[in-house]
């Protein structure tokens, strides 16, 4: 799906969510979804299956997202894979967040993390991260069962590894 | 041409020598004239003809007289003879001399020098042709040498395309030699390095896999605060 496309589907999921009033919150559910969708080959190829008509892959989303996420992300969500768009979920996402956040001129930075982070941990990561990069954060916290231990933030191009798993991994590349 | 000339004049020769002698011979100026003078003197001495002697019987007078006529075959002398023996044989002597001299000897001495020219023809022939064939033969030998020559030239240089061949192939079996032997050192260094490799990797696996082991047994939520924490501290001193 070309870049414009995305652009203008993210741009007009955030007005209708600014129009709801629940721009944040929703960015958050829909990135989280996105999340969801890519550790899940089956659910991600149904979703995008043109052959199971557009009502079945509706009521799939609906049977997901109902009750865990404003009804404001449901539709929205229903709305991408009914216009065929269930492929480019993560994609749009994405680019949902990084608006968002340019729109509050701060960067997202994705934290890859084995537990959830407390709201000390989040708030203290947020500062060292703008100190590191001199930018403010706008972390979407990821849970990684591989990453075994450890933080592993991605902001826009740059990575800063500190994971278990890299660990290992350089300890069995020194042998 | 000259030759049958030649035996036809001799052929001739004898022929009339032998004639006039045979002619001199059957006048009977020995034997016959002897014979009749004998036949004559019987007659008259005993009235009797030769007619009468064939009658028969005068066997004794027929004896007489073949005794007297045997007496008349002996010959006279074998070494001298009659006179016109000696005139007949002595004139066609001459004429032969005569005829040879006139004809028979300048055509046998111009056969003579004809002959002898064509012997010294052929000994100068035979003699160009001796040194003909010695030339061939010097030519011959030249060529021999030279093919000789030739010969030990090929030799030579075969020898000596053989001598290089043999030091070509000698530093090629050398080469070859010394390539096998780093290519077994390399395959041995190879080996060993993947030896050592493989020894690495499975040290590696065994470490790790270890401390995986070791880390995922105590990496409960309060290590994994602190893990975090200190990802926290070590990201914002930089």
């Amino acid at each position: 799906m070309a870049d414009d496309k995305i652009n203008s589907y993210a741009q007009a999921i955030l007005s209708v969510a600014a129009g709801e009033g629940t721009g944040t919150k929703v960015e958050d559910e829909l990135y989280r979804f996105a999340q969801v969708l890519e550790g899940s080959d089956e659910l991600k190829t149904t979703l995008s299956d043109s052959s199971v008509p557009t009502a079945r892959r509706q009521q799939i989303v609906e049977d997901l997202l109902d009750g865990q996420v404003t009804q404001t992300t449901v539709a929205l969500v229903s709305m991408l894979v009914a216009a065929g768009r269930g492929s480019d979920i993560k994609s749009i996402a994405d680019r949902v967040v990084a608006l968002g956040a340019e729109t509050r001129e701060k960067a997202v930075a994705e934290v890859f993390s084995v537990v959830e982070l407390t709201d000390d941990q989040q708030s203290r990561l947020a500062t060292a991260l703008k100190s590191a990069t001199g930018k403010d954060v706008e972390m979407k916290v990821i849970i990684d069962e591989s990453v075994m231990g450890g933080l592993l933030v991605q902001i826009e191009d740059e990575v800063i590894d500190g994971t278990v798993r890299t660990r290992l991994k350089q300890l069995r590349e020194a042998f | 041409m000259k030759k049958r000339f030649v035996i036809a004049f001799i052929s001739g020769s004898l022929l009339l020598t032998l004639g006039m002698t045979g002619t001199a011979s059957a006048s009977g100026e020995s034997v016959g004239s002897c014979a009749i003078e004998e036949i004559e003197a019987f007659e008259e001495e005993t009235g009797l003809s030769l007619h009468d002697l064939h009658g028969g019987g005068n066997e004794e007078a027929l004896q007489t007289l073949s005794d007297s006529v045997e007496g008349c075959i002996e010959a006279p002398s074998p070494i001298i003879p009659e006179v016109n023996e000696i005139i007949w044989g002595g004139g066609a002597f001459l004429v032969l001399l005569a005829l040879m001299l006139w004809k028979g000897f300048p055509a046998v001495q111009k056969i003579m020098n004809e002959r002898s020219e064509k012997i010294a023809s052929d000994l100068d022939e035979a003699d160009k042709a001796k040194a003909d064939a010695q030339a061939v033969k010097s030519q011959y030998e030249a060529e021999l040498a030279d093919a000789k020559s030739a010969a030990a030239a090929v030799l030579e240089e075969a020898r000596q395309q053989a001598e290089v061949l043999r030091s070509d192939l000698q530093a090629r079996a050398e080469t070859e030699i010394a390539e096998m032997k780093s290519q077994a050192a390399s395959d041995i260094e190879a080996a060993h390095d993947r030896a050592m490799g493989d020894l690495q990797s499975e040290v590696a696996d065994i470490v790790v896999g270890a401390a995986e082991r070791v880390v995922e047994a105590n990496l409960d939520a309060e290590a994994q605060a602190r893990l975090i924490d200190n990802y926290i501290d070590q990201v914002g001193s930089n």
